[in-house]
């Protein structure tokens, strides 16, 4: 690591300044360093040091507010353990802030003060990132985003092509020449988004919620070169790429002129435009934001599609996306769409708002020089689906099938992963979804 | 007036100052200003944050460590009683009222110094903790130990002087120090706490998070 210069420190230190309210100077002066954070994070149960207690990455972040931002850091910085915002120091965070946490946030609901350690932790990023210290593979997933549109650089002939096929086996399957994957269309209901995962590696993915958009007779599209649902710009703590990244996506809908934005399966992309997209932006939305999950129980609730839960007879186990569930409040709408859709569904222990990320959160996924020890975590998800002794797992983000399909492949768990989209169409009943369109 | 009732009061005021400093920034500063649709109720959540969130049976800093969590609350209970002990002493020896000793004042008494004692062997438990364990020890720093120091000892001597009904210099100047320290250490959580209970609810509050629904299957 290059020495860090005074420019690239006052940018740093710039972000623990900027207070828009009491909530930065709340959570960095709360925390009193109990230890008791340590058995809700999945890297300290795993590794056992204590730079893995969360309590120790919120340190890292207040122990330089205290250096610069008050008096008696910087009078007495070994009194207040107050650090200089060094390379040695850089060096921790990036290992620590970036390496070692997935901002799942389950050791906030369990500090025994209530500090917002993931906050922290992002701070923490913004810190790196105005200093250009993001670590290269999870700054590489973001300039695809920013120069293509994607995160996986996938260009539009390419997106089109995948689409156009899956619309081909979708009509097959319906055995009907108007069910339809669409794209680009203008004045639509519904402008649904996916993760470019989905077009590169499970395409299926799509087609199965066009399928439940047929069923339930939308009037919808996706758009050829805005499609993507991720931002990594959240996890990467540059915000001016996450902004412009929420801003493809917010300008694409007015282009497109729909009137709800359906963010598809994915925790992270979910919460960086339902939640942070109109804060990065400044502007309140002018369209209905709802997630994918919440979308299927409306269609459910209000008769649009009509489930055979016997048609998904294998036991099934949900795995709780933390930005979904735990800072998304979707705990009960995952529960309700899925129990309409198989019949035979039992919970992990921990679930719900206790539930252990998949490993794969924060931008993990990203950065394979934390491979290891990110596949070295996953042992504690790993057990909790084995003693479930469900056959399939069921999750709405892709991120996290992603993470759990290698969990599957290290731990030999045999089981299969489903989106909730394929779960859903898995349990689809279409014999009226013509009479439907055509009402 | 002796003066170390003086110097308890002065650094009381310094305290009170400089957290109430603290209090007006953070009040001026304001809850967060967040533009996306909200989902649930701020209140409610709010609420729930602060009383529901922290039973031991939500928490796993809780339940899985029961000692340690007794201990805390314990320690909490006793500082807090013996501030109070303080207040009521220092107004004593400003208006020059005796507190009677007699048989029910005698009674709350004994109970207050039993909980002070309790509170010190807690607070001195947690500090032992603090030292013997390596990863805590790790995560600690100077402040961890003063703090936690100070107002142990402050229970000890609130206790003693309690028992004995005498409250001299040391007990004073105990107080002074901790006052002093509160604002400036790790103490001024006193004050914080609330605030991160506050806007926890409000984040948790406004996804619709909390108050928490059963989940069903």
């Amino acid at each position: 690591m290059t020495n860090i210069t005074k420019e690239q420190r006052n940018k740093a230190l710039a972000i623990i300044s900027q207070t828009s309210d009491s909530k930065l100077e709340t959570h960095l002066n709360a925390c009193v360093r109990c230890g008791l954070c340590a058995d809700s994070c999945m890297y300290y149960l795993t590794m056992k040091e204590a730079k893995f207690i969360p309590a120790r990455k919120v340190d890292l972040v207040s122990s330089i507010y205290r250096r610069y931002k008050t008096w008696q850091g910087a009078m007495f910085p070994k009194l207040f353990h107050a650090r200089e915002l060094d390379d040695k120091t850089c060096e921790e965070m990036v290992d620590s802030l970036f390496g070692a946490c997935t901002m799942c946030g389950r050791c906030v609901k369990h500090c025994s003060i209530g500090v917002d350690i993931p906050f922290l932790v992002k701070k923490g990023r913004e810190m790196l990132a105005a200093m250009d210290m993001v670590p290269k593979t999870l700054q590489a997933t973001v300039d695809a985003a920013i120069n293509t549109g994607n995160n996986m650089g996938i260009p539009t002939d390419e997106f089109v092509d995948t689409i156009q096929w899956m619309e081909e086996e979708l009509q097959d399957e319906m055995e009907d020449p108007n069910a339809g994957l669409f794209l680009d269309k203008t004045d639509k209901n519904v402008f649904y988004t996916v993760n470019p995962r989905e077009p590169k590696f499970f395409p299926l993915s799509i087609s199965a919620m066009g399928k439940i958009f047929y069923a339930a007779g939308e009037d919808w599209t996706l758009s050829s070169k805005y499609y993507d649902v991720t931002n990594y710009g959240y996890f990467n703590g540059n915000n001016t790429e996450a902004t412009q990244i929420a801003r493809n996506l917010y300008d694409e809908i007015h282009k497109l002129n729909c009137k709800r934005l359906i963010l598809g399966e994915c925790g992270h992309g979910s919460r960086a435009m339902r939640w942070e997209g109109p804060n990065y932006l400044k502007t309140k939305y002018d369209f209905d934001t709802l997630t994918v999950v919440e979308l299927i129980g409306e269609y459910i609730r209000n008769g649009r599609i009509k489930l055979d839960k016997n048609l998904n007879d294998k036991v099934v186990t949900i795995h709780d996306p933390c930005n979904l569930v735990r800072n998304g409040g979707l705990l009960n709408e995952i529960r309700f769409v899925v129990n309409a859709a198989a019949a035979n569904v039992v919970e992990m222990t921990p679930h719900g708002t206790d539930n252990f990320c998949c490993g794969g959160g924060g931008g993990a996924l990203a950065m394979s020089e934390y491979n290891e020890r990110r596949l070295k975590i996953d042992k504690i998800k790993a057990d909790q689906i084995t003693a479930t002794e469900a056959q399939v797992v069921v999750t709405p983000c892709h991120n996290c099938v992603d993470q759990l399909t290698q969990i599957n492949h290290t731990y030999k768990l045999g089981i299969i992963i489903k989106t909730v989209a394929e779960l859903v169409a898995d349990a689809l009943i279409i014999e009226n979804a013509e009479l439907k369109i055509k009402n | 007036m002796s003066w170390y009732i003086w110097t308890s009061l002065a650094a009381l005021l310094f305290c009170v100052v400089l957290l109430g400093k603290y209090f007006v920034r953070l009040l001026k500063k304001g809850p967060p200003k967040d533009l996306s649709q909200k989902s649930g109720n701020i209140a409610q959540a709010v609420c729930y944050s602060c009383i529901g969130a922290m039973s031991p049976m939500q928490k796993e800093s809780a339940y899985l460590h029961l000692p340690t969590y007794s201990a805390g609350i314990i320690f909490h209970i006793g500082n807090f009683l013996a501030i109070l002990v303080y207040v009521i002493i220092a107004l004593s020896a400003i208006f020059s009222f005796r507190i009677p000793i007699e048989s029910v004042t005698n009674l709350v008494i004994i109970i207050l110094a039993a909980i002070t004692f309790v509170a010190s062997v807690c607070g001195l438990s947690l500090f032992i903790k603090r030292i013997v364990k390596k990863e805590l020890r790790e995560l600690s720093c100077t402040d961890d130990y003063i703090s936690n120091l100070l107002c142990t000892v402050m229970l000890f001597v609130t206790t003693y002087s309690l028992w004995m009904f005498q409250f001299g210099a040391v007990y004073y100047i105990t107080m002074a120090l901790l006052f002093v320290w509160m604002p400036i250490g790790k103490i001024k959580h006193v004050l914080y706490f609330f605030f991160a209970r506050y806007h926890l609810g409000f984040f948790y509050g406004w996804r619709g998070t909390w108050p928490p629904k059963k989940a069903t299957v």
